[in-house]
């Protein structure tokens, strides 16, 4: 029996998750990016929740979720983006255990980042670093 | 309440197995009467499979070459029940995959299992007497672990019906 998982734990998870690695850079869900006013700062986007549906009537006959969230880092010093991305690198790739905090998190038996590519605007003058994170979770 | 007249997807099928540690099989005319066979295919007895494998009966024939003969001949013989090696998502709770376990650990154990495919108005149903020859666990990352076990029919006790 696995049972649909919500979105929305995901979201709240992923927030809290990514605020206690680069605290004291904001990070924002994609839609309230604020790039105007700050020198740093990330935004997270997720995307490829899906449990494998299997045969028969039962709703609940699926798999595991395999969700990727993408974090996108914004700096105006491009070592910074670096760095920062660094620093989720060391705290989430290979992770498993409690992701989230107390409150909303869940455990995951593993955290898988990839570090996609850096790159630069120049109209926002923000130099800016991908990665992409998919959670095991056992449902 | 017909036979399906669609030709059915194959999330349609459905596997069930019978409860309890010494079951005691259907017979070979229970296995292809409609009341013995749908009181077994009941969501509490559902195996949570990822997919029916082929499920039938096996090729097997004698080939007769006779010299002097222009043509040899086929005669088909001992074509057993078709095993089921099946695949199922992994809880380590799941009563029904607890009792495929246990059953693969006896070895001897007959218990009758059941296909179901249905159109959503008529069913038909493959009833089978087996054995579990295999049981393991292939826990690979990437996806969830899988409990992959195989069924294999008893000779001659398999049976057809369905909700006409």
């Amino acid at each position: 029996m696995a049972t649909q998982q919500n979105p929305v734990q995901y979201g709240k998870a992923i927030q809290f998750q990514l605020e206690s690695i680069v605290t004291p850079v904001p990070v924002y869900a994609a839609f309230n990016r604020n790039f105007a006013t700050q020198p740093k700062f990330i935004t997270w986007m997720l995307r490829n929740v899906h449990q494998d549906v299997y045969t028969g009537q039962n709703q609940n006959n699926k798999g595991i979720d395999r969700p990727v969230f993408q974090i996108s880092i914004f700096t105006q010093v491009i070592e910074e983006g670096f760095t920062i991305s660094n620093q989720i690198l060391q705290s989430l790739h290979g992770y498993s255990g409690l992701f989230g905090g107390v409150t909303n998190g869940f455990y995951i038996s593993k955290a898988d980042v990839q570090w996609l590519y850096n790159s630069y605007d120049n109209s926002d003058k923000l130099a800016q670093v991908f990665l992409d994170c998919t959670l095991d979770i056992p449902t | 309440m017909p036979l399906p007249a669609k030709v059915l997807p194959g999330f349609s099928a459905s596997l069930y197995a019978q409860t309890g540690a010494t079951p005691t099989p259907l017979t070979v005319a229970q296995l292809s009467t409609l009341g013995n066979v749908s009181a077994i295919a009941i969501s509490g007895n559902q195996m949570l499979v990822e997919a029916i494998p082929a499920f039938g009966q096996d090729d097997a024939v004698a080939n007769f070459m006779v010299a002097g003969s222009r043509q040899s001949d086929k005669i088909p013989t001992q074509s057993a029940p078709t095993s089921m090696t099946i695949t199922a998502a992994w809880n380590p709770s799941d009563s029904v995959v607890l009792q495929v376990r246990a059953d693969a650990y006896n070895g001897t154990v007959d218990r009758t299992y059941v296909v179901s495919a249905t159109d959503g108005t008529g069913t038909v149903y493959y009833a089978f007497n087996a054995r579990v020859g295999q049981f393991q666990i292939d826990a690979q990352p990437g996806a969830e672990a899988k409990a992959v076990f195989t069924l294999h029919p008893r000779g001659n006790q398999y049976g057809w019906s369905n909700t006409a």
